[in-house]
Parts: structure tokens; C-alpha cells; sequence
């Protein structure tokens, strides 16, 4: 006997986000990336196909990381002193996209400038076809002059400039605003304060399909759990229609997972944790397997090999199983 | 094009093109009609009454329909479209004809009170009959015969030193006294006072009611015979200094003496109230013989040198509620030594004789209607009901309302900026001033307008964060980081130079939106824990110590209040203190507020995380969810408009 499995039809969607620009849209991206557009909750291919996967995005420096694990600088090694060779090989680890961190200060201490910014920015787009996000150090004052800098020099590449926070939004949301950009905004594990960040962004004018929204997680064993049930709020209130929650989602299981004692410590740890290598891949890996699987549209990592791994996670996930 | 006559007070006439704003005409006219908002049809201060109609208003929103139909029309919203008479009102009257405006009930001596039946301490004149060789009996059995025979009155109790005076009293008196006795306790009539003499009838007898908030304590002087109030006085709660919330003040009367110092501090704040009154009253304290007290449950043990400690700790309990009569002189109030003084029961930790006493004042339980009511203070205490069934909740909104943790923030009181409008071009505020003269701070109402006018001017965003970019200096990087400057300091009674610029910081608009998100998201679980809906209640009644008035309108944009109708909104004043003086005057109203804490469910906002949802989803001007203020959002639609 025929078995009718009951379908939720919800009345909102995701809204659709395209990232990068190629020639023809005024930028110079060979690639571009759409995500989001899902009309159902993740994987409900039943209840409605998801139009985009979620995609890849692997972290990369405008110099080499000096709080990163030794595992991965070791895994990159000279690539990660010169950001252009770093993005070239990021780029053959078959990601969809690449996140560069600005950082403080140069190797020497002295403070990071627009100059040195922009150079970067534009060594990493002429090394890759990918679109970018570029991301800042973390400190306001130093992200408004670098991001400004960096908007204006790249001006129609539909960047992701980040992290605007409800402290601090305006001048970034303004410089994307003026240059064909977008913006990604991080709120604290929250749904009514992501929903707070995307009015205030949209309330200046920036229009929605131009917003990524990062609610923050945490990593495998670090609150991954209220992390997990706050993308799903968010999804379902987005697919019950609140449209300033309908924005994809942009999570960082990379820098959550690297920043555990289980992926950065392998000396003087129980004998029982095994191969530091392996469980820091593990690590990483399960960390963002549990996000794309509560709705994360980019999920932005650090280690190829857990690239490697992900990606077998969303194709098996998007595969449509054949229906009776 | 056609020109018309505008007429302004029959007076200035003018002549002007068919379509001119009626704001215009009057600058022509050379008649001075003040737009403090810029023209922009949000501040209502340019209200004129059109006599000869030859006009069109394109925009009403500050008018009532009572408004309009009576002639009103905003001179920067009317245009010119025939021969027309205006009269322009004095500016104070149009400040009180505003429907937005809720000016505080006058205090009115409740009706039928009378104080040989409602009142509990009564006055007697005895003339005795002086003793003699042939009439030995002794002072007291002379004294308690003459209280039996002309008051019918048998004595129940005397204090040993009362007992010690009474000779010299009936002595100095030549055998005449006037009695004061305490009646609440029906079977046994205890003796207050016996003074000298005899006191005409028209005598006040004296009475005061007080509330103890964590912030403000008021304390009003009452004749008990008329029932009138005769001095009405305030002062913040001295315990501020140790705390400014309810769990910090236990925490510091739980150490060392701390209970005593605490005790000593809120009785020098009643002594100052009472010398102040009794100035005032041209009275001596010694006169007064009753006191009513409400507070909350810290408050009062606090007030009593009773342990707090265990309101504090789960689960949760009170030493006492229902606290009998004490003599004042125990209490350690400087009133009268054997005046009563009688404690308003309250019903649990959090929920004290303030919101009963509240209660009782804003005659909720005593109608059908669904009221909300909301004692706006410290802790807001939220009640929801009508005569059949009331809930009640307390969130800690902290004291900025009442103008305490905000830099220039002061009580409602002379020289506190009440009212604020800010021009939407300029970004130039003007503002009123309780009394009249330069500013020396804000008080609580005008804290409330000043940030819906910021909001609404766009120098705050919903997030509440300033704007920095706006053309005006009065937008500055501040010591806590970026402020408005409200007034400059050669304009305010401080003096002159940056230090002493009336300014509202960053750190004060975190503080307000926090205080109006914590009592805005106990209405909402208040309504949801009963299912019904907060917009589809009768009225909405508020409590607090603002001062003489509240704008519902700003409160309803920055998402203080409901997005209901404005005629839905009563403002009460203060209404523990008015509760206060209710169950002073009349033994009935006094029995009512044990009856309503014996009806009052209370529901506990730390049980579950659904109050913190509320708070965080309400920590945005005005709200996260826009659907719940239509009116806000129709008003924002307009500059949202102009400004792509």
C-alpha cells in the first residue's frame, strides 16, 4: 500500500545571493556563486528541491597567521607568506570561494594600511577567478579605513565585505553600498539580533540580495548545539515568511574548530585522543557538517583535507533519493 | 493664481497665494506660530483654530478626530484654499490639548469618603469633671469614665508613657482633652495621643501616606477629616548610594551592620520628606498619627530592619507579608512616638504592596474591562485583568525612567527637562522645562521624548546607535563614547563650558532601551501566559513617578508601550503613593488591598527562557518585530522615502 508522506509547504523563501561579478556584470570573477533560494528545510528534497547547494569557502591571510595551529601553517607552508600563491592554491583545493582576513598589524608589529590592504586584496583577485570575501581584523576603527580602501579599489567585484556588527555597520554597509559590493553581518547566537542586524543594514538603503548573514557558532563540543538550534529558528522563520530573517547563512566552522585545545594541542594531552592530524580534521569536519546540515548556505574552512570530506558530505546530502 | 485673505486673531490680516501653507501666512502676517520639529507635522506645537473654514490639512497625526471637528488644524500641514480666520492659543494650552499628551489625574478626595465611617483614628474633646475632696477617683479611671460616657468609647490600650503624662495633660488642659485613639481594631481602641485643651472641630487631623520605591520615596500629607492631600513631597530612595537595584541592597544588608545602615539611610529619607512637608503643612511632625506605607517586599523589611536575605535566595520567600500595626516610635519614624503605622501587605518577593496598593488605585479589579497596568519604576510591575481574574509579573527595569543611572538624568522637578522636540532638518532640539527658566537636567518623561525624538529624526537607528554623520555639532564624541548635546551649558542653570553641556551619552540610550525592552517584554509574556492579546485590551493604564505628564506617542514609538489607540491610554501618576493614601483614608479600601493580594496570580519570568526571547526581540526601537507597532512603522514610512 502506497505510504503519502505528509509535505510542509512553507510560505517565505531564502532569498537568492550571487557573490562575485564576472566581466560581462562589470567585475573581473570568472566564477560567480549563487546561494540560498531554498524554499524548504535542509534537505527536504520531498517538500521542495534545493535550487543551490551550499558551497566551500577556505580561509586565506594577507600575511602568515601567527595564532594559527602549526598543523596548518605546516600544511601550506611558504604558500601562506604570499597571499596571492596562497589563494592560487586554495583555489585547487576545489572550493566555490575564498575568505581573506585582514590582519592588525604587518610581521613586524606596525599597524596594518589601506595601501598594504588594497595591494593584497588586488594580488589575490588577479591570482584567482573566485569571488571574494574580505574580511577585517575585528578592530572598528582599522576595519572602517581598510575596508573603505579596499571597496573603493575593487569597485563592481560584488565582494563580501565583513563583519558588520550592530556597533559597527555603517561605514562598511556605505563603502558596499557605493561600490557593487556586499556585506556579511555577525551577531552573537541570536535570532532576534541577526533579524536586528539585517534591518539595520537594509534600513540604509543596501538592498537584501546584498546581505550574508553570520549568526556565529561554536565549534564541535563548544556549543555547536545552540549554534545548530539557532540557524534553525532563523530557517524556519525565514520559511514562515519574516522576510528580514531571509537571508543565506555564512558559518565559520574553521576558525571555531582550529581554536579548540583538541586541534591546536598535541603535546601533554590523554594518550586516548589519538593522532593530533586526524582529530583535528575530525574536528573541523564535524563541526561544519553539523552546520550545513542545519541550513548553512557557505560554510568557510581552513584545511583542504576537511574541503575533501565536506564536499562528499553536501553531494551525498543533495543527492535526490529515488521517491516511490 | 487666486489669492486669499488669511485673518490671524482678528487682528493681522494678510494676503496670499491660493495653496500656502497657513505656517507661511502667519510668518507674513508677522504673527509667531513656533515649529519646534521643523514643519514637519510631528510635534503638534503649531495646532491653530481655524474660525472661517477655507482651508485643506494634509496631515492630521497629531489631531483628534474631537481635534479637527473643534477647528484644529497644524499651520505646517494646512494650506490656503479660500478667505479664512485662524486664532493662534497661547502655547502652554496647546501643549495640554493634545490628545498624546496624559496629564496625571488630579488627586481627588475619593467620593462619599467619610471620616466617621471610614476612618480608623478618630478625634474626641472630653471635658471632665475635675477631681475634688468629695470626688477622689484617680486620673486614669477619671479620664477612661469620661471616654465611655461622652464617646462611647472603652479604652482598650495605653502605652506606659502615655500613662506617665496623663496627669500633667489633664492638668495644663483644666481638665479638658482632646483624644486621639486608634479604632482599626474594633474590640480594643488604643490611645494615640491626649493633648490640652480642646481643638475646634475644623482642626486638621493628620495623616501621611508613603510609598518607599527602590528609587523615589513620596510621602503626602493628608488631613484625615476632609481626606484631602495637603503636601505632596519626594526625594530619591538615600539607599541609592548602596545599590541601585533591590538585589544589590539585600546583598549589602545581609554584610556586617549593612541591614542597620540600610534602615537608617530609607528613615532619613522619609525625615526629610516629613520636615519638608510639615514646613510646608506649617505643621509640627509630632501631629501626624497615622502613617500608611507601600513598597516593595524589600523595601519594606529593609524599612523594618527585617532580614532581606531570603527574597534573595530560592526559594524565594519573605520574612513577612501581611505585617501588622507598629507604634512609630518603634518603627523609628519621627512622627508622632504612638502614631500607627500600618505596612501594606504585599504578596510574594517581588510582588510588594506597591502593585497592590497600585492596583487598588487604578480601580482595575473593579471593572469588567481588560485593563494592563503598569507601575513604570525600579522594578515595573506589570498587572493584567479586570474584576474576575488579574496577573501580575515584575521585571527589573532599572531606574532610568526616573531619571537616576542617566548623566544629566533628576527627578520631575523644577529645572528638569520634561518635554523635547528635535527639528528634523536642523537637528536643533527645543524643549520645556518643569517651571519654567534654564534646564538642569531631564526627568524621566523627557528622557522618554528624547529618545523617540532622536529615533525619529534618524540621530539614533533602531539598533540605538548614534549617527555621526549628520550635519550638527550637537552629534560629538563624548567621554563614553559618542552624545547628543541637549542644551549647551551658558544655557542651563549648571554655567558655562563643555562640562557642563546637558548631554544624553550612548551608555544612557543602552540604559533607557534596556529599561523600556524589560517592560515591554513582560507585557507580552504577561498577555501570552494567559493567551490573550496584548493589542485587544481595553486600556492601559500607567503608574510611575514622571512627573506631572506623559506623551503616549513617544512612548508607543520607542516601543515602551503597546501600539493601541491613543484615547486607550490613562496616566494615573504615582499610584502606590495614591494607594497608599486610599487605604489611609478608608478602612474599606484598605480590606480591597488584602483582597486583591488574595486574587493576584503571579507569574515568575525566570521559570523559562521565553522572558529573555521577549527581552532581546524588544531591545531594538521599537521593536524586532515591526508587525507589532503599525502606527511606528506608517510614521518611519515617509522619511524612509525621502531619504532615497
Amino acid at each position: 500500500m502506497p505510504i503519502e508522506i505528509p509535505k510542509d509547504k512553507w510560505p517565505g523563501s531564502v532569498r537568492e545571493i550571487t557573490l562575485g561579478a564576472t566581466a560581462a556584470d562589470g567585475g573581473t570573477r570568472t566564477s560567480t556563486v549563487t546561494v540560498g533560494g531554498e524554499k524548504a528545510l535542509p534537505y527536504m528534497h520531498f517538500e521542495a528541491q534545493m535550487p543551490h547547494k551550499p558551497v566551500i569557502a577556505l580561509e586565506i591571510r594577507d600575511r602568515l597567521p601567527d595564532d594559527w595551529s602549526t598543523l596548518l601553517l605546516e600544511h601550506w607552508g611558504d604558500t601562506a607568506k604570499d597571499p596571492a600563491a596562497w589563494a592560487k592554491a586554495a583555489e585547487a583545493t576545489g572550493v566555490e570561494l575564498l575568505q581573506l582576513t585582514l590582519s592588525l598589524t604587518d610581521a613586524d608589529g606596525n599597524p596594518n594600511t589601506p595601501e598594504n590592504a588594497v595591494a593584497v586584496v588586488k594580488s589575490v583577485l588577479a591570482a584567482t577567478g573566485l569571488p571574494l570575501l574580505v574580511f577585517g581584523t575585528g578592530q572598528a576603527e582599522m576595519d572602517n579605513v581598510l575596508l573603505v580602501a579596499v571597496a573603493e579599489a575593487t569597485q563592481g567585484e560584488r565582494l563580501v565585505l565583513g563583519i558588520c556588527e550592530d556597533k559597527n555597520y555603517r561605514t562598511i554597509v556605505a563603502a558596499a553600498m557605493a561600490n557593487g559590493h556586499l556585506v556579511n553581518g555577525r551577531t552573537p547566537m541570536d535570532v532576534n539580533l541577526s533579524k536586528q542586524l539585517n534591518i539595520l543594514i537594509s534600513d540604509m538603503g543596501l538592498p537584501m540580495d546584498r546581505i550574508l548573514m553570520d549568526p556565529t557558532t561554536g565549534a564541535l563540543g563548544y556549543g555547536i548545539e545552540y549554534g545548530f538550534s539557532v540557524m534553525e529558528r532563523l530557517r524556519m522563520a525565514a520559511l514562515q515568511g519574516d522576510s528580514m530573517t531571509q537571508q543565506p547563512m555564512l558559518v565559520t566552522p574553521g576558525f571555531e574548530a582550529w581554536k579548540t585545545k583538541e586541534s591546536k594541542v598535541g603535546k601533554d594531552v590523554p594518550a586516548e585522543w589519538g593522532d593530533w592530524l586526524k582529530r583535528a580534521i575530525h574536528w573541523e569536519t564535524m563541526t561544519a557538517t553539523a552546520l550545513i546540515e542545519s541550513g548553512a548556505d557557505i560554510v568557510v574552512l581552513r584545511h583542504p583535507e576537511s574541503v575533501k570530506r565536506i564536499r562528499v558530505a553536501i553531494d551525498e546530502l543533495s543527492a535526490v533519493p529515488e521517491m516511490a | 493664481m487666486a489669492e486669499h485673505t488669511v485673518v490671524f486673531d482678528a487682528a493681522a490680516e494678510v494676503s496670499v497665494p491660493r495653496g500656502t501653507l497657513l505656517a507661511d501666512a502667519a510668518r507674513k502676517a508677522g504673527v509667531e506660530i513656533s515649529q519646534p520639529c521643523g514643519g514637519q507635522g510631528r510635534c503638534g506645537r503649531c495646532a491653530v483654530k481655524v474660525t472661517k473654514d477655507g482651508v485643506r490639512r494634509r496631515s492630521t497625526l497629531r489631531l483628534s478626530a474631537e481635534d479637527v471637528e473643534a477647528g484644529y488644524a497644524l499651520a505646517c500641514q494646512t494650506v490656503v484654499e479660500g478667505d479664512t480666520e485662524v486664532t493662534v492659543p497661547a502655547q502652554e494650552k496647546i501643549a495640554r490639548l493634545l490628545t498624546t499628551d496624559r496629564t496625571v489625574a488630579q488627586v481627588q478626595v475619593p467620593t462619599g469618603y467619610s471620616a466617621a465611617a471610614d476612618q480608623t483614628i478618630k478625634r474626641f474633646g472630653l471635658t471632665l469633671t475635675p477631681p475634688s475632696m468629695v470626688d477622689q477617683t484617680d486620673d486614669w479611671s477619671r479620664f477612661t469614665a469620661g471616654l465611655r460616657q461622652q464617646a462611647g468609647i472603652e479604652l482598650g490600650h495605653i502605652s506606659l508613657p502615655l500613662m506617665r503624662q496623663l496627669g500633667a495633660v489633664l492638668r495644663e488642659g483644666e481638665w479638658q482633652v482632646t483624644v486621639v485613639l486608634d479604632l482599626a481594631e474594633e474590640a480594643a481602641p488604643r490611645l494615640i495621643a491626649a493633648l490640652p485643651g480642646l481643638l475646634p472641630d475644623s482642626a486638621p487631623l493628620w495623616g501621611a501616606a508613603v510609598d518607599i520605591g527602590t528609587t523615589t520615596v513620596s510621602l503626602w500629607l493628608v488631613d484625615l477629616l476632609s481626606g484631602e492631600v495637603q503636601v505632596q513631597t519626594a526625594e530619591y530612595n538615600r539607599q541609592i548610594s548602596r545599590g541601585e537595584d533591590v538585589i544589590s541592597r539585600i546583598i549589602y544588608g545581609s554584610k556586617n551592620d549593612g541591614g542597620q545602615e540600610m534602615r537608617g539611610l530609607v528613615l532619613e529619607s522619609i525625615g526629610q520628606l516629613l520636615e519638608r512637608g510639615c514646613r510646608r503643612a506649617k505643621i509640627d511632625a509630632s501631629e501626624v498619627m497615622k502613617m500608611t506605607i507601600v513598597g516593595n517586599s524589600t523595601m519594606m523589611h529593609l524599612l523594618l530592619g527585617i532580614p532581606a536575605a531570603s527574597i534573595r535566595l530560592s526559594p524565594f520567600v519573605t520574612a513577612v507579608n501581611q505585617v501588622p500595626p507598629f507604634r512609630a516610635e518603634d518603627v523609628g519614624i519621627g512622627i508622632h512616638p504612638e502614631a500607627t503605622v500600618d505596612c501594606i501587605p504585599g504578596i510574594a518577593s517581588y510582588v510588594g504592596a506597591d502593585i497592590t496598593a497600585g492596583v487598588l488605585s487604578s480601580g482595575m479589579d473593579d471593572t469588567e474591562s481588560i485593563s494592563l497596568f503598569i507601575d513604570i519604576g525600579t522594578n515595573g510591575e506589570i498587572v493584567l485583568g479586570s474584576h474576575d481574574w488579574l496577573v501580575t509579573c515584575a521585571c527589573s527595569a532599572g531606574p532610568a525612567f526616573e531619571g537616576a543611572g542617566v548623566m544629566h538624568g533628576m527627578r520631575a522637578t523644577r529645572g528638569a527637562i520634561e518635554e523635547v522636540w528635535i527639528n528634523g532638518s536642523t537637528y536643533e532640539p527645543s524643549f520645556r522645562v518643569i517651571g519654567g527658566g534654564q534646564p538642569q537636567g531631564v526627568c524621566g518623561s523627557g528622557l522618554l521624548a528624547l529618545l523617540a525624538e532622536m529615533f525619529l529624526t534618524g540621530i539614533l537607528d533602531k539598533g540605538g546607535n548614534l549617527n555621526s554623520s549628520l550635519p550638527t555639532d550637537r552629534v560629538r564624541e563624548g567621554e563614553h563614547g559618542l552624545e547628543y548635546v541637549i542644551s549647551w551649558g551658558h544655557e542651563t542653570k549648571n554655567g558655562d563650558g563643555p562640562a557642563n553641556d546637558i548631554v544624553i551619552t550612548r551608555v544612557d540610550v543602552d540604559n533607557l532601551i534596556r529599561a523600556k525592552a524589560s517592560i515591554y517584554a513582560g507585557f507580552t509574556i504577561l498577555a501570552d501566559s494567559v493567551g490573550f492579546p496584548l493589542e485587544a485590551v481595553d486600556q492601559v493604564l500607567v503608574g510611575g513617578s514622571f512627573g506631572k505628564y506623559i506623551n503616549v506617542e513617544k512612548a508607543v514609538q520607542i516601543g515602551l508601550l503597546p501600539d493601541m489607540p491613543w484615547e486607550g491610554f490613562q496616566f494615573l501618576g504615582n499610584t502606590a503613593v495614591k494607594g497608599a493614601y486610599l487605604a489611609l483614608l478608608d478602612k474599606h479600601a484598605r480590606a480591597r488591598i488584602s483582597d486583591i493580594a488574595s486574587r493576584m496570580t503571579y507569574i515568575e519570568l525566570s521559570a523559562d527562557n521565553s522572558f529573555f526571547e521577549a527581552f532581546t526581540s524588544a531591545l531594538f526601537l521599537p521593536h524586532t518585530d515591526m508587525d507589532r507597532f503599525p502606527t511606528v512603522a506608517k510614521a518611519l514610512q515617509p522619511e524612509l522615502e525621502t531619504e532615497e
